[in-house]
């Protein structure tokens, strides 16, 4: 899949274990999204189309093309052999000439930034948020964080308190869309480990209600937006499939 | 008194926005939220929103899994009758 002639719009952003996590630029761009288009799906052009916003519609063909143009690389496929599939959660996944692939990926954007994660197997998750100010975050939290976590919340204030809550979302989000299950799993049900919630980038978890899996999450917060991946560390769960 | 469908579209022209600018749904209601680009930290917001609005009960994973804004007015309809 080429895109030499109006360059790439996206680019390798971190490494977690085996997963390669890609920033995607979705800022406004003619000709990245005249390119980005063009290697769409015919079904995925008319999805384009269902999108009320300009943004929302710019985004989503900015990170289907580069998901493709990713996946192509791994599998060794032109875009042409690719189509994707859902889980019955809604969880996709991709197939190589109709034969399922076991390659994980995942796709979070807000604003201008995009974030692809792809791991050569097993499932995964990403998230990226804008610390955007939000008068419902007390609504939010409600909904969101664990009993401890809204201790350690509530002693928080001002841009701290902000940047707590995007942190815990996105961990949390990203071991949510990894799981795959959507919002089944309840976020309040499951707590981010306490070093992470603390500071440190990298923990593990299981889900208590469903211990069988053990997670890998990552912080990958910078100063212009929190985000964060989840990877599965002993995947053998089908990707086509829910728990 | 208002409609489901008329209060919903308020509280979605009160409580969700794109880009900084409001979600102006279709008079129908025609359309779901994602492809109105409601991330989904909104889903969450919104669905606590619903509950205390029409005190029907939802989650988010089931304010996300209604197609369309008018079968999430039918399903509140549904719950009051």
């Amino acid at each position: 899949m080429g895109s030499s002639a109006v360059g790439r719009w996206w680019r390798p952003f971190r490494s977690v274990a085996e997963a390669t996590v890609f920033y995607v630029d979705l800022l406004p761009h003619a000709a990245h999204e005249a390119r980005a288009l063009e290697c769409l799906s015919a079904e995925e052009r008319v999805r384009s189309g269902r999108y009320l916003h300009a943004g929302s519609r710019r985004r989503f063909i900015l990170c289907r093309a580069a998901l493709r143009a990713v996946l192509c690389h791994r599998l060794a496929c032109n875009g042409q052999q690719i189509t994707f599939g859902a889980s019955s959660y809604g969880k996709p996944f991709a197939r190589v000439d109709e034969t399922p692939s076991p390659v994980g990926f995942n796709v979070s954007h807000a604003g201008s930034h995009g974030l692809i994660a792809v791991a050569p197997r097993g499932r995964i998750g990403v998230d990226i948020e804008e610390r955007v100010p939000r008068d419902d975050l007390n609504d939010l939290t409600d909904a969101v964080l664990g009993p401890n976590e809204k201790r350690e919340f509530v002693l928080l204030h001002g841009n701290r308190r902000t940047h707590f809550f995007y942190r815990m979302w996105t961990l949390k989000e990203a071991l949510i869309k990894a799981l795959g299950h959507g919002f089944s799993q309840d976020p309040a049900e499951f707590e981010v480990p306490l070093a992470v919630r603390r500071g440190a980038r990298a923990g593990t978890l299981r889900f208590p209600n469903r211990p069988r899996s053990l997670w890998r999450v990552n912080d990958l917060g910078t100063e212009k937006f929190a985000a964060a991946v989840a990877v599965e560390t002993n995947p053998g769960h089908s990707l086509m499939s829910a728990e | 008194m208002a409609s489901t469908e008329d209060r919903l579209r308020t509280l979605v022209a009160e409580n969700l926005e794109v880009d900084g600018q409001p979600v102006n749904v279709p008079a129908d209601l025609n359309v779901s939220l994602t492809d109105a680009g409601v991330p989904s930290m909104d889903f969450v917001a919104f669905a606590k929103v619903i509950v205390r609005e029409f005190d029907v009960p939802l989650t988010p994973d089931e304010c996300a899994d209604f197609s369309t804004l008018k079968d999430l007015a039918a399903y509140i309809d549904s719950q009051a009758a």
